[in-house]
């Protein structure tokens, strides 16, 4: 069956290269940039009304213009209170000393004196970088977005885990959302919500209301079942149940979900800038313009604290309940001492940076800033100027001979033979099901008139892909079968995940130049932890029995890596190539701005450019459906494959 | 009910908010001394686009209107084009101070949203041009009828066996793919994407003398750094503007004056702001320095300072003083 399966593959393969050679360059469906289709010149007229219909439809003036509104000073609120003067002042009603001594005191209070420590020196460092008013304005945006966020997503999540009817329609957009593109749907939003602080809020919620949704759902549903059962038994109503024993039961893991909640939201920090963000984005995006590396990793060292800082502080508040063992009297009475004077000590600072300047306002002359920027400047100086011949080199290998033949063999194809091809993939791997919905999805992205830069996006991230899974399977194994690796590696993966893509894409500019290797390499930065995670802990799952058993039999290592460790993970290797994809995929379209083309140079376009604003919004969604189609395909390969 | 968080986060709750009312009672000293805000100027937002010049521009504009004015500015980084219109007709883009679209502005303005308050005084020149080195080497490169001729030079992995034509960034003015197909050129366009990725072009290709055509533009910080590049600019064939609705006719870009643009909000204040946004006027070469000095790593505060303090003349001119 299996053996029969791979055939098919093959076979199908091999006639999809024939009929694309035999046929290269006809039905194309290539148009120039700035041509539309009649589907994409409607889009754009469409959107066109709407911005026109802003002051005038009712739908905005009751429903989206209020919205924004409520949302805009909410943010302002925060704003006010800790990153930007307040209306008829001069300094924000809490200063930066305030901000230090509240934030010790609370995460003190919440957990234990060495998270605070962290957090306090996290803090400085952001102010140090010279940052402070867009640290502030990040955490101002953070706050907005998480504290929304939890307040939708917390109650539609106990629902969600008290009902499997809700859960069964919540599903498909909690997939979905996992999958979307973050650059895909900024430009929707700001059509409706135009740019600044309300769209790239809402745009940040879109992305962490399914993390709350998921988490406490899934804290609901794997409660202890017994005390349920008892307080029923005692006639305790749905609410009493709810309130009294399910959430409080499932609480520690709530506060789980919202530390993740927090970090997808952090996550959002700089490419909401796109849309008018405040806060760290901002310099982020500036240096790639300006092209200044060193600017550009201040913000993003600024990021990764700021988002170390979130993450210890919620991931600690929800670690430090879980002892057994009751403090002593005499800890108890040490802690709450230790608690009323840093309590008095917030408190007094809070009243300095409202009084003193130096406590307000973080003085310019404690900054390390200058000097940060001069050594990263001088190592990237130094790596461009030595190794551009080696990454060049690889680049022209990489374009040659693989880019440029997938490109011709997905693009240059009849887009019937592609979406032939494509449906045929669908069919023996994921079934009938699976092959309909790649069909219907396909033929949507055709119908839409984007299909060849769809394809030019579909190789960049079937090669990023490629790349991604060459070195990630190989950390991953490594990892997985050596603690010492993942002690090694692990900061590296961690900081790597909270680094902003766009942080990293200036210095691959300059290794690669405007190509679109320069997409697919930070794609492959992007996806890499996220692959090396899953396959390390697919590699660390394998049974022990299987391998004693192996070694006994008196295999060598490099077969019990090839023989078991990794046809047991297969499923989850599997899964590792499908985020893997997911995630280069929403990155090389950020490859538009550094000459990568394909639909995200479109979307990227479409912003900016009133004639190709329909051609964006529809490039965005074939983003998507390109992203659809992918995931399905795998996870039911890996589903089948069990 | 009994909180999410316990009893803990109470108490935290309770100190934060015993700060604030005590932040709300204590004096606001600090704001007396932190300096004073004066003048019939209000409050008011400048858009930030961008590239160099622009940041030189706006720059100026911002520093002049808070030392001389007492504005209180805000500058908001944002994409050209219609995302800025569209925070201009929100409230909370007040100026563009530099607009080189070419009325594509027009739904915003017919509607009142966004008002043309005149030019900025830059010319804007738009072309191709080639790494100034090829001009010594290949003295009739720049005649756009011998482009063909050494298309094969300009190869790359990604332009599919044509030369690599490298077109500016998302948002500007980009006319290439109609330029190669007017001019019959053997060129595939690159969307490079950002003016960094241009300047990198530029640089490694003069540097290491290979081939490179590339999008480039006056006034722009890169003819600083390469001072031969304008020599460098191909010639197109004139358009034909006798039918300019013809999509497919345009051979070059045309050399365009630009536009400061500004909010109704601005535009009905009337205020000083208003005056100075309106006579703000200046030439390609004042743009060049300052923005020369920022590339050359002073900070834009810095280098517009120093561009008004040795100007002090023009900037009379601007504020009617």
């Amino acid at each position: 069956m299996k053996l029969r399966k791979s055939y098919l593959l093959l076979a199908s393969v091999t006639v999809w290269i024939l009929l694309g050679r035999l046929l290269n360059g006809t039905h194309t469906l290539q148009i120039a940039t700035y041509e539309n289709t009649s589907f994409t010149s409607y889009v754009g007229k469409k959107a066109l009304e709407l911005r026109g219909n802003r002051t005038e439809s009712p739908a905005f003036i009751y429903f989206f213009n209020p919205i924004r509104g409520a949302i805009d000073g909410f943010v302002q609120g925060i704003r006010n209170l800790i990153a930007v003067p307040a209306p008829n002042s001069l300094i924000p009603i809490i200063g930066w000393l305030g901000v230090v001594g509240l934030v010790a005191f609370a995460v003190y209070a919440t957990s234990q004196w060495r998270t605070a420590l962290l957090s306090v020196s996290l803090l400085l460092a952001c102010g140090a970088l010279g940052m402070w008013q867009f640290t502030m304005d990040s955490i101002a945006m953070t706050l907005a977005a998480v504290l929304l966020s939890l307040a939708i997503g917390i109650p539609l999540g106990i629902w969600a885990g008290l009902s499997d009817r809700v859960l069964k329609i919540f599903t498909p957009f909690l997939d979905l959302a996992q999958i979307l593109p973050t650059l895909v749907y900024m430009a929707p939003i700001a059509l409706v919500f135009m740019i600044g602080a309300a769209s790239a809020t809402i745009a940040t919620m879109i992305y962490s209301i399914p993390i709350a949704i998921r988490i406490t759902s899934h804290a609901i549903r794997n409660l202890n079942q017994s005390p349920i059962e008892a307080a029923e038994s005692m006639g305790s109503t749905q609410k009493q149940k709810l309130s009294k024993v399910q959430i409080p039961m499932a609480k520690q893991m709530i506060v789980l979900g919202i530390n993740q909640t927090v970090m997808a939201a952090v996550s959002f920090v700089v490419i909401a800038a796109l849309i008018g963000a405040p806060g760290l984005g901002k310099p982020v995006i500036e240096a790639l313009i300006i092209r200044n590396v060193g600017q550009g990793f201040v913000a993003g060292f600024a990021v990764v604290f700021l988002a170390i800082l979130l993450d210890r502080s919620t991931s600690a508040a929800a670690k430090s309940q879980t002892s057994f063992i009751p403090p002593t009297e005499k800890q108890i009475k040490t802690k709450r001492i230790i608690l009323i004077v840093s309590a008095i000590l917030a408190v007094v600072s809070v009243f300095m940076s409202r009084t003193m300047l130096w406590a307000a306002v973080w003085p310019k002359e404690v900054t390390i800033a200058p000097q940060v920027a001069r050594v990263t400047n001088n190592i990237t100086g130094w790596i461009l100027e030595n190794l551009t011949i080696f990454t060049v080199g690889f680049k022209d290998l990489i374009s040659y001979s693989v880019l440029n033949p997938l490109e011709t063999q997905l693009a240059a194809s009849p887009w019937y033979v592609t979406v032939g091809m494509i449906v045929a993939l669908a069919l023996i791997i994921g079934g009938t099901r699976t092959a309909i919905l790649a069909f219907v999805l396909a033929m949507a992205i055709v119908l839409s008139g984007l299909w060849y830069e769809a394809m030019l996006t579909l190789t960049q991230t079937i090669v990023g892909c490629m790349l991604t899974m060459i070195i990630g399977l190989a950390l991953g194994i490594w990892t997985g079968r050596s603690d010492r690796a993942l002690r090694v590696l692990r900061p590296f993966l961690d900081a790597g995940q909270t680094l902003p893509a766009f942080v990293y894409l200036v210095p691959m500019l300059g290794l690669f130049g405007p190509t679109r290797f320069t997409a697919i390499a930070t794609g492959i930065v992007y996806a890499i932890p996220v692959v090396v995670k899953i396959v390390s802990e697919g590699i660390r799952a394998v049974p022990h029995a299987l391998i004693e058993a192996a070694t006994a039999a008196g295999s060598t290592t490099r077969q019990i890596i090839t023989k078991v460790q990794l046809p047991a993970a297969k499923k989850t290797i599997l899964l590792a190539t499908n985020q893997g994809l997911i995630y280069v995929l929403a990155v090389v379209v950020i490859g538009g701005f550094v000459g990568a083309g394909g639909l995200g140079y479109l979307v990227i376009a479409g912003n900016s450019k009133p004639e190709l604003q329909g051609k964006g919004l529809i490039a965005g969604v074939a983003i998507l459906l390109l992203g659809v189609i992918f995931d399905r395909i795998m996870q039911a390969g890996a589903r089948r494959s069990t | 009910m009994k909180s999410l968080f316990g009893r803990r986060s109470a108490v935290v709750t309770v100190v934060i908010a015993a700060a604030l009312i005590l932040s709300g009672c204590s004096s606001s000293s600090v704001n007396d001394s932190a300096g004073e805000a004066s003048g019939d100027c209000g409050s008011y937002a400048i858009a930030m686009h961008a590239w160099g010049g622009y940041t030189a521009s706006a720059q100026v504009l911002a520093e002049v209107a808070k030392q001389e004015l007492g504005c209180t500015i805000t500058q908001t980084t944002l994409e050209e084009g219609p995302v800025s219109y569209d925070a201009m007709e929100a409230g909370t883009i007040d100026v563009v101070i530099e607009d080189w679209g070419g009325g594509r502005w027009k739904d915003w303005t017919d509607r009142g949203a966004v008002v043309e308050a005149g030019e900025n005084g830059n010319i804007g020149i738009i072309g191709m041009y080639v790494a100034p080195w090829m001009v010594e080497k290949y003295p009739d490169i720049t005649d756009s009828k011998n482009l063909n001729k050494y298309a094969a030079m300009f190869k790359t992995a990604d332009s599919g066996g044509k030369g690599a034509w490298f077109e500016g960034p998302t948002g500007y003015t980009t006319i290439g793919e109609k330029m190669v197909s007017a001019n019959k050129l053997n060129f595939k366009v690159i969307f490079s994407g950002s003016e960094a990725a241009l300047v990198d072009g530029f640089i490694k290709a003069e540097a290491n003398k290979t081939a490179f055509i590339g999008y480039a533009w006056q006034p722009w910080t890169l003819h600083s750094k390469l001072p031969t590049l304008e020599a460098a600019r191909v010639v197109f064939p004139a358009n034909d503007w006798s039918d300019p609705a013809a999509a497919s006719g345009l051979t070059d870009y045309p050399s365009t004056p630009l536009l400061k643009l500004i909010s109704k909000k601005l535009n009905d204040a009337n205020d000083s702001f208003t005056s100075l946004v309106k006579n703000f006027s200046w030439t390609n070469a004042d743009q060049n320095s300052v923005a020369a000095d920022l590339e050359g790593g002073m900070t834009a505060e810095e280098a517009a300072k120093k561009w008004i303090a040795a100007n002090a003349a023009t900037v009379a001119s601007w504020i009617g003083k």
